[in-house]
């Protein structure tokens, strides 16, 4: 736990040897999850903090990206006289793309930097050492359900997120801007495919997505120095970190599927 | 398994360090340290600010590594000791943390619940039993639902001390547990330091500075200074025993073998004043 | 204590459940898993030779109002002809027997929805009926001539003689293209047959009569209107005093430029290849959309 970066003043190396220890803390993470097994109790209380806590903010902003998005594509779409299409494009563009990444930037903000204040400050008041005087791997304890949490979190909230969506764009297309009901539908079924889209698109992706940003959170509370400053820090780190993540690695995934 | 000190594990030392060595920062902390405490007794460790009275503690728990040397609790070398074993063995420490270290997502209950849960399966009745007497020793059954932010400095040293000592441990060890007391707070803790002493027999070691309250509750002091005990012995002798260290320690004068100056180069030289060096 | 815990255990609960619903509804709902939904209605045959891009759950509209929706598209073995099953609501039972079934597209590039236009029997369409009358989709390329061809055939009102003139090569040339004068539409295009004997392409022109004094030394040219726009017939005038009559063939033609040639000048500035699309105008078929399942 005492983990610590090697001093540097280069950006490469630093940020080089803070992947290299977030690598390293995965690794352990891992090794304690049958550990905290016994902690099931601990992973569904977090479940809760990380994802039904999470679940207001990530309806509304599904409901208004497909409301938005369908707008934006009726108007486009008007000119070739194709607007029963955008049903479809709005499945497409939110199973493949925004769903999984607007989640997961959200679920960063949401979720991800309370993982982190809540670690920096348990760590601050001496928490994780009492928990390793009281024989209680704080690892186990304390991290692992965390990432779990965020691990199940992030594809259900994908989920909801992605229906949320749908149902805007539902609502701003077929009942406000007259597409037909049927075509909606009939468009968007015929090119959806469970396999490319739901699975590989909303569940995988945001498995990858929830993975990530839960190991950030984790590491970062864990190793920034116990003060109220490192916790701040540590705070914004997460969440330009998990950022950067997640589009890098949406990029890289998409290329991986496609 | 021939180990003379763990074949006679109730000897009179309940923990024994043998010439630790700990660099931190390349900053020497520990220099070839001897320390024997007594079981069943009260033992307070002094030394000046930055002597490593709390890393010291955390060897004996075996949270940090030392450089070299051996420490010895009940027998075992906590060096030697494998995650497992040495989760064992915390479970017989009680430690009370300078501040408190409640754990901020449970009410006071729950907190002193938490290592029988963690470490038990016994009935919910039972455990209820064993949390509430242990609140009832440290005064605070009434407070048994009350979150740790509602509680003062005082009542969360008291909150942690009733967790310390849930398990019935054989030892106990203290980090700083009058800091921040007002009088009224300091001597409720010093009452429960005693109280536990005599009555279950707990070995007890105090890392403090309040001299006043170590003469009235330890029955040895350990004075640690540049990595090595200085001085040792009961509270009243040692106090007189004419040592510098003793002298300025126990006699409060601002300079003597503790340094008021941090170590710098020649202030006339830092000033600018190059002829003056010369 | 348990307490607490026990609202988190359901509210946790009810998290993993939403989250199990949301995926449930988006795998079977919204995805090609989405069975066709069975309202009370009852069900029409159509047979079509060509469906286009008809997809299930399209609309069926009676005077653009919708009314029920493809159930299924399947190709019978052996048949050249699309078996279309329509799903109708009950509640209009009363569709003629000889009504015809079109396949129209919303829009340019909009979908395709199945119109029925009543006929005049007394007899009604039953449950598991057939509509015998289709009127398949209609291509892109037509659509397209529509579009780009800049007005469109001439109304024909006061009937039309027809002129014969030969190309050898009318590229998609198709029956119907207009046959325009000073960019104007004057007729149609009436067919476009291969001449036996002499190994060209025989196009008649069909004209309107009002257009009865063009000069028998005009010549016919096959233009293309925009790059990738349809195939019309231009008729550029003559000197001759003498008019074009029923049945008269135009002797100077000039062929259509073919796209690859288009291009072939475009970007190589180069002479023609002689690299040839089979000659005939199909090579502009737009392909289906594949891989729905």
């Amino acid at each position: 736990m005492n983990v610590r970066a090697p001093h540097s003043n280069n950006v490469v190396v630093q940020s080089l040897t803070q992947i290299g220890l977030c690598g390293l803390f995965l690794l352990t993470l891992l090794a304690s999850v049958p550990r905290s097994f016994r902690y099931a109790c601990e992973t569904l209380r977090q479940l809760w903090f990380v994802g039904a806590m999470s679940l207001a903010i990530i309806m509304v902003c599904g409901l208004f990206i497909g409301m938005v998005l369908m707008l934006q594509l009726y108007n486009v779409l008007s000119i070739f006289g194709s607007t029963s299409a955008s049903g479809m494009v709005v499945a497409l563009a939110v199973y493949r793309e925004l769903g999984p990444v607007v989640t997961a930037l959200l679920f960063a903000g949401r979720a991800g930097t309370s993982i982190t204040a809540e670690i920096g400050l348990m760590r601050a008041t001496d928490q994780i050492d009492a928990m390793e005087m009281m024989a209680v791997d704080p690892i186990a304890y304390v991290a692992t359900p965390r990432f779990l949490a965020g691990l199940i979190a992030m594809p259900l909230l994908c989920c909801v997120f992605c229906a949320m969506a749908i149902f805007g764009g539902h609502l701003v297309g077929v009942t406000w801007l007259g597409i037909d009901n049927g075509t909606f539908w009939s468009n968007m079924t015929a090119v959806v495919v469970v396999h490319t889209d739901i699975v590989n698109g909303v569940l995988f992706k945001s498995l990858v997505f929830g993975a990530v940003v839960s190991l950030i959170a984790v590491f970062q509370g864990f190793t920034t120095p116990p003060t109220s400053e490192g916790v701040a820090y540590a705070t914004t780190r997460t969440v330009v970190a998990s950022s950067i993540a997640i589009l890098a690695l949406d990029f890289v995934l998409t290329a991986f599927l496609m | 398994m021939t180990d003379p000190v763990r074949a006679t594990p109730d000897d009179s030392t309940l923990v024994r360090i043998r010439g630790l060595t700990t660099v931190l920062n390349g900053k020497t902390i520990f220099d070839a340290l001897d320390l024997d405490i007594p079981r069943g007794k009260v033992t307070a460790i002094m030394g000046p600010s930055g002597t490593g009275k709390t890393t010291l503690l955390k060897h004996i728990t075996g949270q940090m590594r030392a450089d070299a040397g051996e420490i010895r609790v009940n027998g075992q070398n906590v060096a030697n000791l494998s995650r497992d074993e040495l989760y064992k063995l915390r479970e017989g420490i009680g430690y009370l943390f300078q501040n408190s270290a409640l754990l901020t997502d449970f009410d006071v209950f729950e907190n002193v619940a938490f290592p029988l849960r963690q470490h038990t399966k016994l009935p919910e009745v039972l455990i209820r039993n064993l949390v509430l007497l242990k609140l009832q020793a440290v005064g605070l059954r009434g407070a048994a639902r009350l979150m740790p932010n509602e509680l003062s400095g005082g009542m969360a040293r008291r909150v942690a001390l009733a967790r310390a000592i849930v398990f019935d441990p054989m030892l106990i060890l203290y980090d700083e547990p009058f800091v921040g007391l007002d009088p009224v707070a300091l001597n409720q803790v010093l009452k429960l330091i005693r109280t536990l002493n005599q009555t279950l027999g707990i070995t007890s070691v105090l890392v403090a500075h309040e001299l006043e309250a170590i003469k009235q509750v330890a029955d040895h002091v350990f004075l640690i200074a540049n990595g090595k005990v200085v001085a040792q012995g009961d509270p009243k002798t040692i106090a007189n025993d004419g040592s510098p260290w003793t002298r300025q320690f126990f006699g409060g004068e601002a300079d003597g073998p503790v340094p008021f100056q941090y170590p710098a180069g020649n202030l006339a030289q830092a000033l600018g004043f190059t002829g003056a060096a010369k | 204590m348990s307490q607490p815990r026990s609202s988190y255990a359901v509210g946790t609960g009810l998290f993993i459940v939403l989250g199990f619903a949301a995926l449930a509804y988006l795998a079977t709902q919204t995805s090609s898993v989405a069975n066709v939904h069975q309202g009370a209605s009852y069900t029409v045959d159509a047979h079509f030779a060509n469906i286009g891009q008809l997809k299930e759950r399209a609309p069926v509209k009676i005077a653009g109002v919708r009314v029920g929706q493809v159930q299924s598209i399947t190709l019978q073995p052996g048949q050249e002809v699309a078996d279309v099953k329509l799903a109708i609501d009950k509640s209009y039972d009363k569709i003629p027997l000889d009504s015809v079934a079109t396949i129209f597209t919303s829009g340019l590039l909009g979908d395709q929805y199945i119109g029925i236009q009543y006929g005049s029997s007394k007899k009604a369409v039953a449950d598991g009926g057939t509509l015998a009358l289709t009127k398949p989709a209609q291509q892109l390329e037509e659509m397209i001539g529509k579009f780009f061809g800049a007005g469109g055939t001439a109304d024909n009102l006061g009937g039309t003689y027809a002129v014969k003139a030969n190309f050898t090569n009318v590229g998609t040339l198709s029956v119907g293209a207009p046959v325009k004068m000073a960019g104007v539409p004057i007729g149609s295009v009436q067919s476009v047959v291969a001449d036996p004997v002499k190994l060209d392409a025989e196009v008649t022109l069909a004209i309107d009569k009002r257009y009865n004094a063009i000069p028998d030394d005009s010549s016919a040219a096959v233009f293309t209107s925009g790059l990738i726009g349809s195939q019309y017939v231009a008729i550029q005038p003559g000197g001759s005093p003498d008019a074009l009559k029923n049945g008269d063939e135009m002797v100077l033609t000039q062929s259509a430029m073919q796209l690859e040639d288009l291009i072939g000048k475009f970007l190589v500035n180069g002479s023609p290849s002689d690299k040839k699309d089979a000659g005939d105008g199909k090579s502009s078929d737009t392909p289906a959309p594949t891989g729905k399942h």
